[in-house]
């Protein structure tokens, strides 16, 4: 330990004081909720390794779900906080410099829990890391997306030591560079879908740029998260200040996604293409456009933050919890439309009606890994705020 | 060396799905209606009961359509997805680890997971059993009983295949998306 200690500078612990918390009612809430929800991930993982793919609701038309929204959720999550983080040491903004540490951990085990979760997603996880290597498809946007995210995710841990070592010059350096592979891997996620010329939907150059600009507005909800949790709603003035600054920022980003998805529907739908224009308007009446994106994940974030000009921070925090769940609405939503149209129009089967959408629903499975994922990031977190002193950081 | 295509005279297809049967009886592929290389898509026909319209219902067959530029190998992460010497998309099953973006990025829905191994399986024009036997044709070229499909050398002018493109109009599926297929339906 003492090893470690030299390389990461760390709080002195013992495996009883890690296990041991003040036991307010919200402390209560997240451990029962932590538990269950790692709970709930165990249960998925074993009916994973019991029925392989066949506990997932995925089909021929439809092979990506649930797991694959919740794996875009933690990426651009941890793609966020790396933002969020690199205001204060990359950049050099003063008001920001204290929440580099909570949010470079925050953006480190939010990509662990993506992992986590895309290791029981991907058929074979243990081939793609031999074959990564031995095979590349330099083509393929997913082998540079994954690959991006493992240098990112190297840096980051490296600018989190330095950060930890106040060794502020050195966490630049690594943190300007985790950064820039961060926003690579990540356009690149949103190249995935942008490639897909068979998805007119998809396809172009919206995503690789709409998944850096929401990236940005995560960071900045689970940034609000974490301090709400953390001091409790009494902020110290010095993160009252950053706050106060993140909360206008998310307000311009907002209105600049809003102005986005406007002219996305607006391009979509006009002149009515077959595979585009019908797919935007089934998209405008579902209810996870409207209610989840629309309302909880723009809206009213945006609304609140307006109306009350940026004083009313404890406000913010739940506000910024409705905006996660616009965030999640807005990654289920992407990896669910672009797949909703039918690529075989044709019946296949007699006593069958042509396809006209495709239906999805996630199972019991994938709700516990997707879901259960969550409780990992809650624990990875609890650790290492036990285990480092975030706190603190103007230097 | 060769460079495999299939012309395909769908108005003679009378979707009796023999076709259909013999790709899985010959190719080993898993039963369920989910798991087919190659299928016959159909509409309903016009009108209401009893006065139908027969002659409206119309029958496309088709299967993976050996595009020359073919998106799934494209965004194939690991190269899982290649060309093997005669033209033909194949997969390599070693390679492959089921991340399914070939299944997204094909336009032509000509994927599916075989589940005996968790990789992706499509249509390879009878690579592994017909050809690799020494025969000239594919099972569902062999067993079909109105002779939709012909199955040649593109690069050969002799084949039958290439003097049924220089003589007959042909159209090829989703041509617009630039996958330049190898499949072509004759008119």
């Amino acid at each position: 330990m003492n090893f470690i200690k030299k390389i990461i500078p760390m709080k002195d612990f013992t495996l009883k004081s890690l296990m041991t918390f003040e036991k307010t009612p919200l402390n209560i809430l997240m451990f029962i909720l932590t538990i269950g929800l790692l709970g709930a991930f165990g249960w998925g993982v074993i009916e994973y390794l019991i029925h392989s793919h066949h506990a997932y609701n995925v089909t021929r038309e439809h092979p990506w779900g649930l797991l694959i929204a919740m794996y875009i959720f933690f990426v651009v999550s941890s793609t966020g906080l790396c933002i969020v983080g690199s205001l204060g040491d990359v950049f050099g903004f003063k008001d920001y410099m204290a929440m580099s540490k909570r949010a470079i951990l925050g953006s480190i085990v939010t990509i662990l829990a993506g992992f986590a979760v895309i290791a029981f997603e991907i058929g074979h996880p243990v081939r793609m890391l031999i074959y990564n290597v031995l095979s590349p498809g330099l083509t393929s946007a997913i082998w540079w997306m994954g690959t991006l995210y493992g240098i990112y995710l190297t840096f980051m841990i490296i600018e989190f030591i330095f950060l930890m070592r106040n060794d502020m010059k050195n966490a630049r350096i690594f943190g300007l560079t985790g950064l820039l592979v961060g926003l690579a891997a990540h356009s690149n996620l949103g190249g995935v879908f942008g490639f897909l010329n068979a998805r007119t939907i998809s396809n172009g150059v919206f995503y690789p740029t709409y998944f850096i600009l929401t990236a940005f507005i995560t960071g900045i909800y689970l940034t609000y998260l974490m301090y709400g949790f953390r001091y409790k709603m009494n902020f110290p003035e010095e993160i009252k200040k950053g706050l106060i600054g993140l909360a206008k920022i998310q307000t311009l980003l907002l209105a600049i996604l809003m102005f986005f998805e406007t002219w996305k529907m607006m391009t979509g739908i006009y002149g009515g293409m077959p595979g585009r224009a019908d797919v935007v308007e089934h998209i405008l009446h579902s209810g996870g456009f409207v209610y989840g994106e629309v309302l909880c994940g723009m809206l009213i974030p945006f609304v609140v933050m307006l109306t009350t000009k940026w004083k009313s921070i404890n406000l913010y925090v739940y506000a910024s919890f409705i905006g996660m769940i616009g965030i999640f609405f807005m990654r289920y939503d992407l990896v669910h439309d672009t797949q909703v149209k039918p690529l075989q129009m044709m019946k296949l089967t007699e006593y069958q009606l042509p396809p006209k959408w495709i239906e999805y629903f996630p199972s019991a499975a994938e709700f516990a890994i997707g879901f259960g994922a969550i409780g990992i990031f809650f624990m990875l977190y609890y650790f290492g705020q036990k285990m480092f002193d975030l706190d603190g950081g103007d230097h | 060396m060769a460079r495999y295509g299939m012309a395909l005279d769908y108005k003679n297809c009378i979707n009796c799905k023999a076709c259909e049967v013999a790709c899985k009886e010959e190719n080993g592929v898993e039963l369920g209606a989910e798991k087919h290389r190659i299928w016959v898509g159909g509409n309903n026909p016009e009108g209401a009961w009893p006065l139908l319209d027969m002659a409206s219902a119309s029958f496309l067959p088709s299967q993976c359509q050996q595009c020359d530029d073919a998106p799934c190998q494209e965004v194939c992460p690991t190269h899982a997805t290649y060309y093997d010497e005669n033209g033909v998309v194949r997969v390599d099953a070693d390679k492959c680890i089921l991340c399914s973006y070939c299944m997204n990025a094909c336009p032509y829905d000509a994927r599916y997971v075989d589940e005996r191994t968790m990789t992706v399986d499509k249509c390879t024009f009878c690579s592994d059993t017909r050809l690799a036997r020494g025969e000239t044709t594919t099972a569902c070229q062999n067993t079909c009983p109105t002779k939709v499909r012909t199955f040649g050398d593109l690069d050969d002018p002799e084949s039958e295949i290439s003097e049924l493109l220089r003589t007959r109009d042909h159209f090829s599926l989703k041509a617009h998306l630039g996958t330049k297929p190898k499949l072509f339906y004759l008119t």
